[in-house]
């Protein structure tokens, strides 16, 4: 007999097909078991094994579950590049859903459902009917999870047969696994759909919280996670379902106790009692403390929702701080995550322990380690006033040791301790000169010399010092280079005497003249000037007393924490992120045969309702191309994010370049051009940032009028004021010479932010094969940004309005603008998710309310006056980030314009 | 949910490989490969177990110097994903016997059928190997376990200690053994990894026991077990705060500081007379996990010495003494300390006679290592290390080395004194009489003195 399934990795030879063709058409069984095995060994180390379909699907009649699963597994990678010879196997798979055996069965099911050909779709609806009430539990439960399934390839079969019904039906299952299967299915089909599908009544709660006791661990956790969205009525309700949650706190699955911690949490805002709640901190913080004792992987993810869980309720950890410490063998990933938290627990009692741990982390072997021990007692020192002294002689001792990174390190937190409390410790200054000369690290450097600056009337040699830097002023880093022409200017201030003042020449002339940096030329500049005209009043510029820094230990700002703590036990809590900024919905992948997938087909993109108003809505989406007959075809845009374009690509190829402003629903105004053709060698691109069901996307067309084929195209994006970065790669087929494509990237948000003033650039670099790297500018419209939910009730409005200081209201008038409708100005601004919610009138003109939100919860209140049919227009908002409005008042414009 | 599945070697192979959603695209192994590889990302060089690259989010978990790894596109809870990953770990070892890049290549069709049992388009159904028994037909080929080194806490009874039948660990849950019938038997195994850090003049600045009683059964017909763990045992959740330390219970008390149990742990009698009944599912299994910050007494003190000697020398003088019955012995220690940057030489003076012992001065990262077989309960070993250095240390030296950890193994021996008082299988008829194997076994977690 045989040996090992590695055997069958290991035949190579030229006709291996045609001998597999043979082997599975043997009139043995075993013979044919082995060969099928042989098939997917091959599968699974990427060979092409697919012209064996037929002979594969042969032998998928059999009794034989080993055999049979193996085909199945066959079926679901081939089918859809063999749709036509995958109705064969439909037969089989309907019967098996009847067999006797209740695997058998489930298993039809199960794989009918992971097979995406609308043909074998269309038969699973029965099958499907049938298993969702059969007798055997394990079957149910399958036929709970291939609703889901169903509901990914085609939402609206799901509907129209009732299967969401049926779904809800399995809630009251007397099987718990069915149960939990019917949650997790309804909730992820909820979460796809705008329509309140699976809404938790206190009827269901009650069933769901029975459910969870006799549940699996991960049933458990698929209730507990949709348990979490119930709002309870009362502080009573809410106790109640606490009591039914606490005992999950002892499961040794650390899912299921973070699923129960976070729903305790929700639950605790509702309660009053301050005895309750003190009763469920006392009984969170052992399990949470539990969690540390697992595997590093999950305690890296326990320490970064315990960091969420400790800035809101502080009390639960108090007294824990302990178990943070680290050991010696932690990898640095949670090391790092327990100095943050650390540092949150830090508190007057217990920071003579915390210090002596900080002080031994600082003389440990990993520098990365070490630096952030060393912040780490600069924040202490910042957070705890009356520990302040005593960080600070830590803080002396670790620089006495002279380890180089040890001493900048510890430079740049004293600099802020010294802007903390100022006047208070500047005594230790001639102990950091000493390693004036050793620093070669930018950030150390420019904290350095800003201290000699600021205290450079108490420093005797203050000018001896700046001077020995001045001399490599034209080498130092920009950083260096702007505190060094502060500190002189300040130096030159507070001594007005010769030394400086030659000083200050050298650093104004170096600082203008000989730099090509705009920051340092234009800050040289003001001070020139300022030094020039009035120095009295350079004095108080300069030399103004500054605002006194806190303690950043609770970094998150309370709206983003509260959303985060929703999110605890997800990647949310984990990232501190809101889900919206790296959720991408691309599900669509894998589907190449978009003809196939008539209309209905729920993939993502299909234009909702809101959408279809949207004048200005650009390339088509797969549901309006899809229902058109393949002759509508050349499409001038992807149909889907990630589609296969290679054959568009193809078909297009004697079309010569894609018409942009082909007729007909299938095309928008055409996309501004970013890159000319001139400019990219032949390559054109443009391109332009749309919304679609509430994501953003960078809509773009390549046309291609070189004389060679482009290929491996890649994009990223710069910086920028919101963080918008590529959601996943540019897809993007081979261009021939003379051809186009297009495709819709998904974007994400707050990826890498700009810091800063708020700015519309958007800056992109797309690279390919062929050619070199093409960098070109875009500007994003504000208006992109709106989010779906930003429809604001009347009342909210008023007293948001109310509750906002009249500084946050900026207004500007548009005197070319002429509003010659108020529906068509409503009607396209609802489009653009900006929700009216009132209007007035005022004299001859009208006054309209409207609200809208950006990411991260961010209202704008809209007031927008005009006069019908009369030019001039005057929009008013407010906002609780004012420095945000020029952007939004570049984007009305726009919109209002067009 | 999760979209995919896979399993990579060291080198970046793929094992194993399954899409169960299809929204990711196929070369997210390769994407995750080289960002692990090659991470360096705030300042961190090591890369988290959750990270997220171009909208696709990775799991990843290092089991037996594998990578299981999960990629999702939605919001999904980490720790499911995490726990799940070493599930899948831990179900597909009961059903190889071990686990192993060759072992996974061998059984890569039962690896898939079980996969599929396990996870239905991205939804985990269950990780119990009990439960996967009647849905899961193909037979494991068993690997050699010779020459594997070995892994998970099981393997450490393979050291050392003769009582030990060392075959039963690698061995397959399913899988019959030469014969065609299974031994009868079942391990409750004791673990108990402690973390003790001393200050520098010896104090127990904090200590701790994270204990897990593993159990691993080759009983057929699951009959019912009851367990009787110590009748002092209490549990103190969250009541005491960690500043009274020791004050409150009674000598010789165990108090646990929280605990939680298997899904299979009936606890009605618990409170009781603290005794635990289970059906023991298939496959291994924590029976039940414990965390301790009781003081208790260390196996180990460490005593360190530094003496300068002249401007660029000095000597460490390095004592261990083993502070547990001399019937005990301790195995595989090792004790390490870094030492200065600027030590360019180090020479070892162990004890006349020592035998077992080696040292070793690593240049790379300048660590001093001294390597021991094995340390009988009360006896004490010395090292003496004369560093030179390349410049003067300015009497800094302590600063700049340290601190002494150690890690050991030590067999039967549990500083929590948590017992097992016995072990009772119902009995199916007179003559059956499994084996039962009850072990303890301590081992290091992070076990440090500073200097």
């Amino acid at each position: 007999m045989s040996g090992h399934d590695s055997k069958y990795f290991s035949t190579t030879k030229k006709g291996e097909i045609p001998e597999l063709k043979e082997e599975l058409n043997s009139q043995y069984k075993d013979k044919r078991k082995d060969a099928v095995k042989k098939v997917i060994a091959a599968m699974t180390v990427g060979k092409d094994v697919s012209s064996l379909f037929t002979d594969v699907v042969n032998c998928m009649q059999t009794e034989n579950l080993e055999l049979k699963k193996l085909v199945y597994l066959y079926l679901i990678n081939y089918a859809k590049s063999q749709p036509d010879l995958a109705i064969l196997a439909v037969n089989t798979f309907v019967k098996d859903s009847q067999d006797p055996n209740p695997l058998i069965r489930a298993l039809a099911v199960r794989t009918m459902g992971c097979i995406r050909v609308d043909k074998i779709t269309e038969y699973l609806c029965d099958p499907l009917q049938r298993c969702l009430k059969d007798d055997d539990p394990y079957v149910r439960k399958t036929a709970a999870i291939c609703v889901a399934k169903l509901y990914d390839i085609n939402a609206e079969l799901v509907e129209d047969r009732g299967f969401l019904e049926a779904l809800r039906d399995l809630i009251s299952d007397n099987n718990p696994m069915v149960v939990a299967n019917a949650v997790a299915a309804l909730a992820e089909i909820q979460e796809n759909s705008s329509r309140p599908i699976f809404e938790i009544t206190s009827h269901t709660l009650s069933k769901l919280l029975t459910a969870l006791n006799e549940c699996t661990e991960w049933g458990q956790v698929f209730i507990l996670d949709a348990l979490s969205k119930y709002k309870a009525a009362d502080a009573r309700e809410a106790e109640n379902i606490v009591e039914r949650v606490t005992p999950r706190l002892q499961h040794a699955n650390c899912a299921v106790v973070l699923s129960a911690v976070k729903m305790i949490l929700q639950q605790m805002e509702l309660i009053s009692s301050t005895d309750v709640v003190r009763n469920l901190c006392k009984k969170m913080a052992p399990p949470l403390v539990t969690l540390l004792s697992a595997e590093p992987e999950i305690q890296y993810v326990a320490l970064r929702n315990i960091n969420l869980i400790v800035q809101k309720r502080p009390t639960i950890l108090a007294h824990e701080i302990k178990v943070f410490f680290c050991k010696y063998n932690d990898p640095i990933y949670v090391k790092m995550e327990k100095l943050e938290i650390m540092i949150k627990l830090a508190s007057d009692r217990n920071i003579d322990q915390v210090l002596l741990e900080f002080k031994e982390y600082a003389t440990e072997v990993d520098v990365d380690f070490v630096r952030k021990a060393v912040r780490a007692i600069g924040r202490c020192a910042i957070k705890l006033e009356r520990a302040a002294e005593r960080c600070i002689s830590v803080l002396l001792e670790l620089i006495k040791i002279k380890v180089n990174y040890v001493v900048q390190e510890a430079i740049i937190v004293i600099k802020d301790i010294f802007r903390r409390y100022p006047n208070t410790y500047e005594s230790i200054i001639a102990t950091l000169c000493e390693s004036l000369d050793t620093l070669d690290e930018p950030e150390a450097k420019a904290s350095m010399i800003w201290i000699i600056g600021e205290y450079a009337e108490r420093i005797d040699n203050a000018d001896e010092l700046l001077e020995s830097f001045l001399e490599s002023f034209p080498e130092e880093p920009a950083q260096v280079q702007l505190q060094l022409l502060t500190a002189t200017v300040k130096l030159f201030l507070k001594k007005p005497t010769e030394g400086p003042q030659q000083m200050i020449q050298v650093v104004l002339n170096n600082a203008t003249v000989e730099t090509d940096n705009p920051d340092l030329r234009d800050r040289a500049y003001i001070y020139w000037r300022l030094l020039s005209t009035d120095p009295e009043a350079a004095k108080d510029v300069v030399l103004a007393e500054k605002p006194v820094i806190s303690d950043d230990s609770n970094q998150l700002d309370a709206s983003l924490l509260d959303e985060l703590l929703g999110n605890i036990a997800t990647l949310s809590s984990v990232y501190h992120k809101p889900p919206e900024a790296f959720v991408t919905r691309v599900k669509t992948a894998q589907r190449t045969e978009e003809e196939d997938y008539v209309d209905g087909s729920e993939s993502g993109y299909s234009e909702s309702p809101a959408h279809a108003l949207d004048s200005s809505a650009s390339p088509p989406v797969a549901a309006s191309s899809a229902r058109q007959p393949a002759a509508a075809a050349p499409a001038p845009a992807a149909p889907a994010p990630v589609p296969d374009l290679l054959d568009l690509g193809l078909d297009n190829s004697n079309s010569a370049i894609v018409s942009v402003d082909e007729p007909g629903p299938a095309s928008g105004p055409p996309l501004p051009v970013l890159l000319p053709a001139a400019t990219g060698q032949g390559l054109q691109i443009s391109a332009q940032l749309v919304r679609r069901d509430g994501q953003i996307f960078y809509s773009m067309l390549f046309e291609n009028n070189t004389q060679i084929p482009l290929d491996g195209f890649m994009i990223q994006f710069n910086k920028n004021t919101f963080g918008l970065a590529a959601g996943g790669p540019l897809q993007l087929p081979q261009l021939l010479p003379g051809t186009s494509a297009s495709t819709l990237l998904p974007m994400v948000l707050f990826q890498n932010v700009l810091p800063g003033a708020p700015s519309s650039l958007l800056q992109v670099a797309v690279k390919n094969n062929q050619q070199p790297v093409w960098y070109f500018n875009d500007r994003f419209s504000l208006p992109v940004f709106f989010t779906e939910d930003g429809r604001m009730e009347r009342g909210t409005f008023l007293e948001t309005w109310k509750s906002l200081p009249d500084s946050n209201e900026v207004s500007r008038d548009f005197p070319a603008i002429v509003m010659n409708s108020i529906e068509s100005t409503l009607d396209r601004l609802a489009a653009s998710n900006m929700f009216f919610i009132a209007k007035r009138k005022h004299a001859n003109q009208d006054v309209l309310y409207l609200s809208a939100k950006i990411p991260r919860g961010i209202p704008f209140l809209i007031e927008i006056t005009a006069a019908i049919g009369i030019p001039g227009l005057k929009c008013a908002i407010k906002t609780p980030s004012p420095e945000i409005a020029p952007l939004f008042f570049e984007g009305i414009e726009s919109l209002l314009n067009s | 949910m999760i979209s995919q599945f896979f399993v990579l070697s060291q080198r970046g192979d793929n094992i194993v490989f399954r899409d169960y959603r299809g929204d990711v695209q196929k070369g997210s192994a390769e994407i995750f490969f080289r960002k692990v590889k090659f991470w360096k990302e705030d300042d961190e060089e090591e890369a988290p177990p959750v990270f997220n690259v171009d909208g696709v989010n990775y799991f990843h978990v290092k089991v037996v110097g594998l990578l299981f790894v999960a990629t999702t596109r939605t919001n999904t809870s980490p720790s499911l994903v995490l726990e799940l990953l070493q599930r899948v770990a831990r179900v597909i070892k009961d059903y190889l016997g071990v686990l192993n890049e060759d072992s996974l290549r061998k059984n890569f069709v039962l690896v898939y059928e079980l996969l599929d049992e396990v996870i239905d388009f991205g939804f985990v159904q269950t990780t119990s190997t009990e439960v996967l028994k009647s849905y899961v037909f193909n037979e494991p080929i068993v690997v050699d376990a010779g020459r594997l080194p070995p892994l998970g806490p099981a393997s450490l009874f393979m050291q050392g200690t003769k009582r030990m039948p060392g075959t039963a660990i690698t061995k397959s849950v399913v899988a019959n053994e030469p014969g065609g019938r299974k031994r009868e038997e079942i391990f409750v195994d004791i673990i108990e990894k402690i973390s003790v850090t001393f200050s520098s003049s010896g104090y127990i600045l904090t200590s701790e026991i994270d204990g897990t009683i593993q159990m691993k059964s080759y009983l057929t017909g699951n009959p019912e077990i009851r367990l009787a763990l110590n009748d002092d045992l209490s549990i103190e959740r969250g009541g005491r705060s960690i500043y009274e330390y020791g004050g409150s219970s009674g000598a010789g008390a165990v108090i646990l500081d929280d605990c939680n149990f298997h899904e299979s742990v009936h606890l009605e009698s618990f409170d009781v007379d603290r005794t635990l009944s289970l059906v023991p599912p298939d496959g291994e299994f924590p029976v039940m996990n414990y965390r301790i910050t009781q003081e208790f007494k260390p196996p180990f003190r460490i005593n360190t010495l530094i003496e300068e000697a002249g401007q660029l020398k000095a000597e460490v003088i390095l004592k261990i003494r083993a502070e547990f019955l001399s019937s005990i012995t301790a195995n595989t220690i090792v004790v390490q300390m870094p030492l200065p940057k600027y030590t360019t030489r180090v020479s070892f003076e162990l004890e006349p006679g020592a035998t077992g012992q080696t040292t070793d001065f690593k240049e790379s990262n300048r660590r001093l290592e001294w390597n021991l077989k094995k340390i009988v309960g009360g006896s004490e070993h010395t090292l003496r290390a004369k560093l030179t250095f390349s410049q003067e240390s300015h009497g800094n030296i302590t600063k700049e080395a340290g601190p002494v950890s150690m890690t050991f193994t030590i067999p039967m021996y549990n500083p929590s004194r948590l017992q097992v008082k016995y072990l009772q299988i119902a009995k199916k008829s007179k003559t059956y009489n499994p084996y039962r194997w009850v072990r303890y076994v301590t081992q290091a977690n992070s076990y440090v003195a500073r200097i």
